[in-house]
């Protein structure tokens, strides 16, 4: 844990939920028992993004929006390495949502964790593609605010196709126990981080998810297993919001459809002297 | 004397096999001691419209197509319509004799008609699959091509035994009617031998593709667009026997930003697209600049803007490619001019993105990409893969604290990759300081933003002297001193080769100077070359002049003459010499 450490502080806000997602970050590391080289993270922009610059394991800062192929690509030259890509809910949900669609798809071995505050924080207090109707931001004014159906990450994980899908909380005392799940889950992990910004959303705040969430574990007879059950209980949001291992099932990983990666990462095949005497005859 | 290659042209609708009668005719040249060059030209649809396979033959390698047919083979009126200007004066006309109508208002003097059922000679589907066999066994009948030769080249390519039996019974019906109903036109003006060569028939694309895979690239990205896809689906077919990867975005801000992902993670990487597929990728090369991360991105051109002529030619993204992303760095540009050049510099391009760890882009355009010639074999028995300050857990272990962009004299930092040991680094599209840290949000970095940010632009364009020394950015063709030089780049180099080669046999000097690596500008050794030269035509597939106006931002000098082509079809020889001497006067 103390290795994961870097001398650099953070910028977040005083009361951020940002500094609770990075401290059940960095325990989730320790528990997964991964060495700290064979980590990459991969952050889109964003206030939630710049937990890359506060955890010391290989780091790629993308761009917005972009964290999913980049570390579609970096799972793929280097597959033995534990991916992780973070963002927040503008980058993954505004400029990211085809690549969040299509990586769910191809159910690669990828975790991907969404800070979601429900508003732009960076750019100081616009509509996120998960503002809540009615939501009064810089881009959205009164009296209608956001008139836009908000998209539930969730359900639209589930939807598209990820393989492990879950919910918590940045306060929440398990989120290190559900980071350390979904990266455990061989296949594409979604987990969607309900977190307050105490400078731009005052409508969804600490108590205001504290007032709505329940524990999927603590309800009888819910099965993660049961997509049909999954799919009843990922279209909740409003008076009752659920947190917890909401589904989880097992598809082929897209990284086992390629031969190529059987023995040795791509990064580790040989490239010496490498001969394409029967390419040129194909086309004498 | 220079002299047009002997040119058969075929046209039809798009599903008759156009193509792959024309790759038969060039196939079997090329295995029988001639060279060929061929350039298919079809629209965006996928069946029917007018597709053409024009083959340029010589005893020589054809550097460039010419468009005055000797033959031409007509299975559709438009086949017919459309070219009655590029008939040479002792053409010969093919056509199917139930569906075509000649004018004969609009033939030339001199040229003959040979009506011969093609499409009639099967029934069904059939007649239009394999109407193609029976063109090219009228063809040979009438061009004194050699029937055994194309026969030998179909039991290689058909890997269906019925198939091949009813082509080869196809081929032959209509080479026996055609020898019945006709005497042969003339005799074929290039002498069949076996030259022991090996030769390939290939195009600029796979040409890439194939370098690339020499170049140890085990990854590549892109989404399909017209004509920067086949090097794409190259590498789908033949990559895996190379432990290569390709994985198919959903577009091609995705292909791209995979491609950062896998040269972050150690791996030669490379996308291939046209200019609106790059357009979307944008963002992203800067991104791979700022971040240093090398990779390489093919954007063959076609017509433009927007989506503008997605199967036809032109050369008119060389100022987006070399000005394209926000802020200022350096990339690595080349424009190869023919296959050698698609083989051999693809492969230099990736020895220098990672030696320089910059972004590089390789500017073809659908002539080059599309266009399949014969060509030797590759000799790539020199070839050596050179990975630059790539480190390893070693010097790692000796170089602590390890600083991704730690500032050096070139300007190139050691680069660690993902699982090595002590090499634990943030790469970001952020200004960033040598450890990688964000210059303005850290409250460490807050009171030196100004020198961090000038260092780090400086740090990036502080490679740029070693490799202009490292570049073949220009070549010099034809005499060292001339009359007059011509300045070209990319794939109108064949058209400007054949042109020079011809009016300097005609007595009058002139050079060639091409510009392979537009960028970084080789200011230095265009300026070298353009003291020397007494007038200068420049040529360009585009409308604006981009790499005149180039030349002259960086070197002050003003071309004589440009002259511009942008009517979606290559330059080719004659119209380049016809201008050539009215500049030369």
């Amino acid at each position: 844990m103390e290795d994961l450490k870097l001398q650099y502080v953070p910028t977040w806000c005083l009361g951020c939920g940002n500094f609770g997602i990075l401290n059940a970050l960095k325990k989730a590391f320790s528990l997964l028992d991964v060495q700290p080289e064979q980590l990459a993270l991969v952050t889109g922009i964003g206030c939630s993004s710049k937990i890359s610059q506060y955890v010391n394991t290989y780091r790629i800062e993308t761009l917005h929006g972009r964290s999913l192929p980049v570390a579609t690509g970096v799972k793929l030259a280097n597959h033995q390495l534990t991916v992780i890509a973070e963002g927040g809910d503008g980058d993954g949900m505004g400029l990211g949502i085809g690549h969040f669609i299509h990586t769910a798809r191809r159910n690669l071995d990828i975790t991907y964790i969404i800070h979601n505050n429900q508003i732009y924080g960076l750019t100081k207090g616009q509509a996120s593609p998960t503002s809540d109707l009615g939501a009064i931001t810089k881009f959205t004014p009164p009296p209608q605010g956001n008139v836009e159906q908000p998209i539930n990450i969730v359900q639209m994980a589930l939807q598209a196709g990820a393989t492990w899908v879950g919910r918590s909380t940045a306060a929440d005392p398990q989120l290190a126990d559900y980071m350390v799940q979904a990266v455990k889950h061989k296949g594409f992990a979604v987990l969607d981080i309900l977190q307050p910004c105490v400078s731009f959303n005052h409508v969804n705040t600490y108590k205001w998810y504290q007032d709505r969430v329940y524990r999927l574990e603590t309800v009888p007879d819910y099965d993660a297993g049961d997509y049909a059950k999954a799919a009843a209980v990922a279209s909740q949001w409003g008076e009752k919001i659920p947190i917890g291992v909401i589904y989880r099932t097992e598809r082929r990983i897209f990284e086992d459809s390629l031969p190529q990666l059987a023995n040795r990462p791509l990064v580790e095949q040989p490239l010496d002297n490498i001969s394409i005497s029967l390419l040129m005859d194909e086309l004498a | 004397m220079w002299r047009k290659p002997f040119t058969v042209m075929f046209g039809g609708p798009a599903g008759y096999g156009i193509m792959s009668a024309g790759t038969m005719i060039a196939k079997a040249g090329g295995r029988n001691g001639l060279w060929a060059f061929v350039v298919n030209e079809y629209p965006s649809l996928i069946k029917g419209g007018l597709n053409t396979c024009t083959v340029s033959f010589d005893d020589k390698p054809v550097k460039a197509h010419e468009e005055r047919l000797d033959f031409l083979g007509a299975l559709s009126q438009e086949a017919l319509d459309q070219n009655y200007e590029k008939l040479g004066h002792e053409a010969a006309i093919l056509y199917d004799s139930d569906t075509v109508e000649p004018n004969l208002a609009r033939i030339p003097a001199g040229v003959k008609l040979y009506p011969v059922k093609l499409l009639g000679s099967l029934a069904g589907e059939a007649a239009k699959v394999m109407a193609n066999s029976a063109m090219v066994g009228a063809f040979c009948a009438l061009a004194a091509f050699p029937l055994e030769i194309i026969a030998s080249i179909m039991k290689s390519e058909f890997k269906k035994e019925s198939v091949l039996q009813q082509n080869l019974s196809l081929l032959q019906q209509a080479f026996d009617q055609t020898k019945q109903q006709f005497v042969e036109h003339k005799a074929f003006p290039l002498a069949f031998q076996c030259d022991g060569k090996k030769k390939m028939l290939l195009n600029g694309n796979d040409a890439i593709a194939m370098a690339a895979i020499k170049a140890g690239v085990k990854f590549a990205a892109g989404y399909p667009m017209t004509p920067g896809s086949s090097v794409l689906t190259y590498l789908a077919d033949h990559g895996a026997e190379y432990g290569l990867v390709f994985k198919q975005a959903e577009d091609e801000i995705a292909a791209v930003n995979m491609l950062i992902g896998a040269g972050f993670a150690g791996v030669r990487a490379i996308g291939s697209t046209s200019g609106g597929g790059f357009a979307l990728m944008t963002e992203a090369l800067g991104f791979a600049a700022l971040g240093e991360v090398p990779l390489v991105i093919v954007e063959a051109q076609r017509g433009g803007p927007s989506t503008g002529l997605p199967t036809r030619t032109a050369q008119a993204d060389l100022n987006f490619v070399a000005y394209a992303s926000q802020g200022e760095f350096p990339r690595i540009i080349v424009a190869p001019g023919d296959i050698e050049e698609c083989f051999v510099e693809t492969f230099r391009l990736f020895n220098l993105v990672e030696k320089y760890q910059v972004p590089g882009i390789i500017l073809t355009d659908k002539y080059l990409a599309d266009s399949t010639v014969t060509h030797l074999y590759f000799d790539d028995q020199n070839l050596r893969i050179e990975r630059g300050k790539l480190v390893d857990e070693a010097w790692l272990s000796e170089h602590q604290p390890y600083r991704r962009y730690a500032i050096t004299p070139d300007g190139v930092s050691s680069r660690a990759i993902p699982g090595q040991k002590g090499g634990r680094h943030i790469v970001t599209s952020y200004t960033h300081g040598e450890d990688g840290f964000y210059s303005s949000g850290n409250r460490e970095y807050a009171e030196k933003e100004p020198q961090v940010t000038a260092a780090g632009i400086d740090k990036l364009f502080n490679k740029v002297p070693a490799m202009l020394q490292d570049i073949p950015a220009v070549k010099l063709h034809g005499p060292q001193e001339a009359e007059l030089t011509v300045i070209a780049w990319g794939s109108s180099k064949g058209a400007v080769l054949e042109a020079i080669s011809a009016v300097n046999q005609e007595g009058r000097s002139v050079n060639f100077l091409q510009i392979l690596y537009p960028s970084p500008f080789p200011a230095e050794a265009v300026q070298t070359v353009l003291q020397s030269s007494k007038k200068t035509l420049v040529v360009e597939g585009n409308k604006t002049a981009q790499l005149a106006m180039m030349i002259r931002a960086h070197t002050g000098f003003a071309a004589d003459a440009i002259y511009l082509k942008y009517d979606s079809r290559a330059f080719v020889p004659s119209l380049l010499i016809t201008k050539i001497k009215e500049v030369l006067g």
